[in-house]
């Protein structure tokens, strides 16, 4: 007879003995924790329990303990009410009234419980990312490790990668998972280093089966924890335990980023998340206008989809504007009212970016000041993001070749052509100014 | 049982003890008060099974015994009766209550089947001032959740350092945090935290609110108790078992914005009293718009319900930051002002979805966080 059924055998004869209040008060939640030696331990939910398993009733359940097993010569009780907690599983209906998101995050595994494989909206633009999400949180550890995810800014990269955590704590609950944005981790190491704990930051962290870390590109030239991180992903990797990677760029085109460390990310496998399409877009936005319980239709969501293509938390902010108006306005909104709310949305690339903002974050992005870049000097770590920006400009705003010479201290124009087509003609071939290309552009139009 | 009391002594003991009684119906000895006299010492005791209560008061014994009967009752009888001497006594589970002219029987359950109240698992205690104590836990106590779904945060946290105490309540709109800083330091081994119910921190306010006295806390590691003595020595007057909330308390220092988009300092009065006229027309939502325009120095208050009207105010404060406009509940807005003691406060704004603050100026024992709603 395994604990279980003794218990269950003690419960039903001592329901005989006491009343029904008494036995319902009294023996809810209880089971046996172990047996060893003729002695049984039995947990009880509260210290009320305890007192009263002990005083009074301890003489019956252990004749009856005594009767099924003839080894046991003890009883004792302890309180452990861990055991019966229960999950959480109301969901309140959406109001306006903001709530601390700190508050919905598991404390041990960091993770939101919004981000969940359910509500992922697949689609060609993110199959392969998905697919090896889902394999990776079958089977931890032995596919695909390191996963490296990356993509653009909204794009649901954060989702993915914290859904892979939420699969694999319902599918091995045993399992530690820890989910970290880069900012912590290095903060983390800062402190750490600071209060002489290193040791026990790291042992902490070689603790968890599955490892999960966020934007994993703002390590870039820190180079202290670039090392701890290399011990710290040396010695899970050892241990077949999963790490989950996203970063905006890939491992490649990670500048400050030391080698042995790339290398090691491209080992497993990589993955990346484009921009959605228009099928897509509309799948999001059925699922999330669903979610939130309003009821739009089509032609507005369509009308939403066209507009805005390159941003899905964007794609949620329309949304939820529109929600605002209809429960306000107690009426549905026709496509008039639609594109006057979402006309900041929509418009607002095309007021923001000009000539000067594109040399501005080119030079941020390059790590250069402005000046350099309009500055005659032909360095060629100058030469070549002036290069960039302008392709950019000729690309972006159909700026006009004399016109960007100016732009560049007074150039010439042929300077501009050359520049043009060589960076035309490279991004056929080199993958990470394609990369770079791409980021300097989500930043001009975030 | 028999036994000659004062009838104020009795009912200053009943009206503690009966608080938590009769909300129990699968077992109904819980709605009984178990009254106990051993040596010159009346004791009564009451529980709820999460929290109890044992509350001791001087008598004239004649006889020991114990007996429970209905609490209410007996509380509603005491009240009643004359303030003159009490007798009391126990006869086959009948309680005989005379007094002047009155001639009372309450019929009574066996204290055998009486819950017994758990004892300390420990003799480690910690002292506290209980005025502070219970004022600061006034000031936070309404503002855990309701909501049995995050256990931990339904509660009250507790984190003990060694120079301060802490008391913590969220329902995940707003936070209130109470600092209580001693002066001479704790004499504890390492930073302690644990979290009680709600209810066990109503209990404690009430019987700790009308004395100025050493409290003395025993913590174990499922429960916690509180007990106050009597002032001539150390024999326990009252004390107060209940179990802790199991479980971590959120991170809750994240939730705490240290800087603010736009600052207003503010005359409390007078916020309080506008937001009340301004809710008035703040319909259903609750929402009022908070509108500061930092050049001008002024902070404006608008509310407005298609079917009733509008109302807009304004208060001229000090303001530094960016100008904003923010909706608030303006309950939630109330319920911290109303918690903050001092002339003036700060009114930190984070922009239209972040955390707002309040505190009082020239005090950093509170705060008070709240969640805006979401503007249009």
């Amino acid at each position: 007879m395994n604990n279980e059924e003794l218990w269950q055998a003690v419960l039903a004869q001592i329901q005989f003995n006491i009343s029904q209040a008494s036995f319902a008060t009294w023996f809810k939640n209880t089971k046996i924790l172990n047996k060893k030696e003729g002695l049984v331990i039995v947990s009880v939910p509260n210290n009320f329990s305890k007192e009263w398993l002990e005083n009074k009733y301890n003489k019956i359940i252990l004749k009856t303990l005594h009767n099924l097993d003839e080894g046991i010569k003890e009883a004792q009780y302890t309180v452990n009410h861990t055991e019966f907690k229960k999950q959480p599983t109301v969901s309140l209906p959406e109001t306006d009234q903001l709530e601390f998101q700190e508050l919905k995050i598991n404390r041990e595994t960091n993770l939101n419980p919004r981000y969940t494989f359910e509500n992922f909206v697949v689609g060609p633009f993110n199959e392969l990312p998905h697919a090896a999400a889902w394999a990776v949180s079958k089977n931890p550890g032995a596919v695909y490790n390191p996963l490296f995810i990356y993509g653009g800014v909204g794009l649901g990269k954060t989702h993915l990668i914290q859904a892979i955590g939420d699969k694999v704590k319902k599918n091995f609950p045993r399992k530690k998972i820890k989910y970290i944005p880069s900012e912590k981790f290095i903060s983390g190491v800062v402190n750490s280093i600071r209060d002489h704990s290193i040791e026990s930051f790291k042992t902490q962290y070689r603790k968890y089966d599955v490892l999960i870390i966020d934007d994993i590109q703002f390590l870039a030239g820190k180079e202290k924890t670039q090392e701890e991180f290399f011990h710290i992903f040396n010695t899970l990797y050892e241990e077949n335990k999963q790490i989950i990677l996203s970063a905006d760029r890939p491992p490649k085109a990670i500048s400050a980023l030391e080698d042995r460390l790339r290398s090691r990310f491209e080992g497993g496998m990589i993955a990346d998340v484009d921009f959605p399409d228009f099928e897509t877009r509309m799948a999001i936005l059925k699922v999330k206008s669903q979610e939130k319980r309003v009821n739009i239709s089509d032609e507005i969501l369509e009308y939403i989809a066209t507009n805005i293509k390159k941003n899905i938390r964007e794609l949620e902010g329309a949304l939820n504007r529109l929600a605002a108006y209809q429960k306000i306005n107690n009426k549905d909104a026709d496509l008039l009212i639609i594109k006057n709310l979402l006309k900041t949305a929509i418009l607002s690339p095309v007021k923001v970016i000009n000539p000067r903002k594109i040399i501005q974050i080119v030079a941020e992005f390059y790590d250069l000041k402005e000046k350099d870049l309009i500055a005659a000097s032909r360095k060629k770590e100058i030469v070549r993001p002036r290069q960039i920006a302008m392709y950019l400009l000729r690309n972006e705003l159909s700026n006009s070749f004399p016109a960007i010479g100016r732009k560049f201290g007074g150039k010439d124009h042929t300077t501009a052509i050359h520049a043009c087509t060589k960076i035309a003609k490279e991004k056929e071939e080199n993958e990470i100014l394609v990369e770079e290309i791409k980021l300097i552009k989500e930043q001009l139009y975030l | 049982m028999n036994l000659i009391i004062l009838k104020e002594n009795l009912k200053r003991g009943l009206d503690i003890v009966e608080r938590i009684t009769g909300k129990n119906l699968t077992l109904p000895i819980l709605n009984n008060v178990l009254i106990s006299v051993k040596k010159n010492l009346l004791k009564l005791s009451t529980t709820d099974l999460e929290v109890g209560i044992n509350y001791w008061t001087l008598t004239k014994t004649e006889k020991e015994g114990k007996i429970t009967v209905p609490a209410k009752l007996i509380l509603s009888l005491v009240n009643s009766l004359p303030n003159k001497k009490i007798t009391l006594e126990e006869k086959d589970q009948v309680l005989n209550i005379n007094c002047d002219n009155y001639n009372v029987k309450i019929k009574g359950q066996s204290p055998d089947d009486f819950p017994i109240i758990p004892k300390t698992e420990t003799t480690d205690f910690i002292e506290i001032n209980s005025i502070p104590f219970y004022k600061g836990i006034s000031q936070v106590v309404e503002f855990s959740s309701l909501n049995q779904t995050k256990p931990e945060i339904s509660g009250i946290y507790f984190n003990l350092q060694k120079n301060a105490l802490k008391i913590v309540a969220t329902d995940s709109f707003r936070l209130a945090e109470k600092t209580l800083y001693f002066k001479d330091g704790m004499d504890i081994k390492k930073e302690t935290s644990f979290i009680i119910p709600q209810r066990t921190a109503r209990e404690l306010i009430n019987i700790t609110s009308e004395r100025e006295d050493k409290l003395k806390m025993y913590l174990s590691s499922s429960q916690v108790l509180f007990e106050l003595s009597f002032p001539e020595g150390n024999q326990p007057q009252i004390q107060l078992v209940s179990r802790l909330i199991e479980g971590k308390y959120p991170n809750y220092q994240e939730i705490i914005p240290q800087k603010y988009e736009t600052q207003v300092v503010v005359s409390r009065d007078e916020l309080i009293s506008q937001i009340k006229t301004t809710s008035l027309f703040s319909g259903k939502t609750n929402e009022i718009k908070i509108n500061v325009n930092v050049n001008k120095n002024k902070m404006e208050l608008f509310a407005q319900t298609p079917e009733i009207g509008e109302n807009k105010s304004e208060i001229l404060v000090k303001a530094e930051g960016k100008n904003t406009e923010t909706s608030f509940n303006f309950k939630f807005l109330l319920d911290g002002l109303t918690n903050i003691k001092s002339d003036e406060v700060i009114f930190g704004i984070n922009g239209i979805e972040g955390p707002a603050i309040l505190k009082p100026v020239g005090d950093t024992s509170y705060l008070y966080v709240v969640m805006p709603i979401k503007g249009n």
